[in-house]
């Protein structure tokens, strides 16, 4: 469905010249600063599949999202969306997928979030009766009732990313990417997203790209992730996989009788009672638990790799 | 022909939104009556002025040069009323709008026109049109066809110069004084015959930066002064359909600047 191959963006930002001359005299001089946003990377996500592609601020995850939408052009490199090149074919591209980008509302503003969806209906040739049928599922999937006409600049962040969703999914895309949808919500939200984007999958098998920093989400929704930093893949597989490759040991984590908390790592195949054994040989315990590698912990420690 | 349908009934649907969302801040909107209603008075106040106290220029009559006037404030306010949201392009870039735009399947600067109708220009049409009525030499049909042509083809050329140079805009550099440059360029030079001017400044209003195509040269033809222009008459007879050339070659770079849009870093 979704096919990326060395994908290169390489940002120009021109040095200014002041005067109202100025940009003349940039394209004249054609002097650029340069900064590589996306670095060779490549994947494959097939039909139905929900990825997560993570990595730390700046790592490239919304410029490749951007790509993919044909918002932006590549330095270098191929993108085949649904047998499609986004940006050579933007609006054949846009009809195929539907986009949400947590930190920037694509609603009217002044608009009630009907209006808001009705446009969008009209945008996307969606028929009239399809349209109320559509709307009528996404305020049941969503609970949009409530707010359906309050103006979008009134409406708190969930009810906006709720409303952000229906608008993205409200043609029945094949495909729908997001760029941190649960950013800023509270736990029943991001509860709501979540459970919305899984239905989503679910039933229409819509393939998803998911761009988070929630590990939570991760966890709730993607079998496969592709983990990128300074615009390269790190890992691209089964979170399965990626815990046993990259967990760190496991820890014994003691509570001494002096307040003190200490931990100890497991090392692999050792025993965990000799351990144990051994602590208490030279300290009190107080309580004491085993803390098993979270997702979190096994990314931090990947990324901390990269960084060196 | 469908798709044309489809483009122009969308461009209502979204302009008539964007009306409503105006509509939401009541003050901004009376003040741009105010304003419009202020710009309409000072525009009658110019008619004024010309009628009464011009002198004549390069040779041409108080009238002629009240027709040159109003056929370029005609083809200026033409241009402003549906292109005035180019004007923030810059701004539209840096909020991210233009992102928002791309994501649509609509033809990205249709949706950028129907973001907002420069009603403040209504004022200028309408002073334009009344000097064009007062001041119009006798014409016949064929004239009169032409001169409609040439307020379209006028209109055009200005879009088409504002086109290409926001488009640089796309690159994220910052036009907004260079178009506000040319701009001034055009409401300065574009009123007045050019026989008042220096041979290079003339020559340079002409073919550098086409300001002489607005409306002297057309109104040079319909006042048949064609003597005068140093471009041969058959080229000033064709000089609405330079309008459209121009406006084709300025969407030409438009669609290819939009290949190096550079979006915004969040
Ligand atoms: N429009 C732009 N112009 C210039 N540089 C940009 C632009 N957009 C992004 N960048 C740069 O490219 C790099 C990647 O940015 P990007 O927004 O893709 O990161 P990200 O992975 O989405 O980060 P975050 O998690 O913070 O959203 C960063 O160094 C950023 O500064
Ligand atoms: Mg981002």
């Amino acid at each position: 469905m979704i096919r990326v191959e060395s994908l290169t963006k390489v940002f120009r930002r021109p040095r200014a010249f002041s005067g109202p001359l100025g940009p003349l005299r940039t394209l004249v001089t054609r002097r650029y600063d340069e900064r590589t946003a996306v670095d060779g990377v490549s994947f494959e996500i097939p039909e139905g599949e929900i990825v997560g592609y993570l990595g730390p601020n700046g790592a490239g995850k919304s410029t490749t999202v951007k790509m993919l939408t044909g918002i932006l052009t590549p330095t270098d490199g191929l993108i085949e969306v649904g047998g499609r090149v986004p940006w050579r074919d933007r609006e054949a591209n846009a009809r195929a997928v539907g986009v949400v980008f947590g930190q920037r509302s694509q609603l009217w503003w002044d608009l009630p979030l009907i209006d808001s969806l009705r446009l969008v209906g009209d945008l996307y040739d969606v028929p009239a009766a399809r349209f109320t049928g559509s709307l009528r599922r996404m305020c049941d999937l969503l609970g949009l009732d409530d707010f359906l006409h309050t103006p979008v600049r009134q409406l708190s962040l969930g009810q906006r990313m709720r409303g952000d969703l229906a608008a993205a999914m409200l043609y029945d895309p094949p495909i729908l990417y997001l760029d941190e949808p649960t950013v800023g919500l509270d736990v029943m939200a991001k509860q709501a997203v979540r459970e919305f984007i899984a239905e989503t999958n679910r039933i229409g098998r819509t393939t998803v790209v998911l761009t988070t920093h929630d590990l939570a989400d991760v966890e709730a929704l993607c079998r496969r992730i592709i983990l990128i930093d300074k615009g390269r893949v790190l890992f691209d597989g089964g979170i399965d996989d990626l815990v046993t490759a990259y967990a760190p040991p496991r820890r014994l984590v003691v509570e001494l009788a002096d307040d003190e908390t200490r931990a100890f790592e497991i090392a692999a195949g050792s025993s965990i009672p000799e351990l144990i054994a051994r602590v208490s040989a030279e300290h009190t315990i107080r309580d004491l638990s085993i803390h098993e590698p979270d997702l979190e912990s096994v990314i931090k420690r990947i990324y901390a790799e990269s960084e060196r | 022909m469908a798709e044309v349908l489809r483009t122009l009934r969308l461009y209502g649907r979204l302009q008539r939104a964007a009306a409503r969302g105006a509509l939401q801040y009541r003050l901004n909107l009376l003040i741009g009556v105010v304003t419009g209603v202020v710009y309409q008075g000072s525009g009658f106040a110019f008619v004024w002025v010309v009628m009464h106290t011009f002198p004549s220029m390069g040779g041409w009559s108080l009238r002629e040069v009240a027709f040159l006037y109003g056929l370029r404030l005609t083809a200026h306010a033409l241009y402003v009323l549906p292109f005035s949201s180019l004007i923030g392009l810059e701004w539209l870039v840096r909020e991210g709008e233009l992102d928002r735009v791309l994501l649509r399947p609509l033809n990205p600067l249709v949706q950028i026109m129907a973001k907002r109708l420069g009603v403040g220009q209504v004022g200028d049409l309408l002073a334009g049109v009344v000097l064009l009525v007062i001041a119009v030499p006798p014409l016949n049909p064929g004239m009169i066809l032409f001169c409609l042509a040439a307020v379209v083809g006028g209109a055009l050329v200005e879009a088409a110069v504002s086109l290409a140079l926001a488009s640089l805009s796309l690159r994220a550099l910052n036009t907004l004084a260079l178009r506000a440059f040319a701009d001034d360029l055009f409401s300065k030079f574009g009123s007045y015959p050019m026989g008042v001017f220096g041979g290079a400044a003339r020559w340079a209003l002409t073919f550098v930066l086409p300001v002489a195509f607005v409306a002297y040269v057309p109104a040079s033809v319909l006042l048949d002064r064609t003597g005068e222009l140093i471009v041969p008459a058959p080229v000033a007879c064709g000089s609405p359909l330079l309008g459209v050339a121009l406006f084709a070659l300025a969407y030409r770079v438009w669609r290819r600047q939009l290949r190096h849009y550079q979006s915004t870093g969040s």
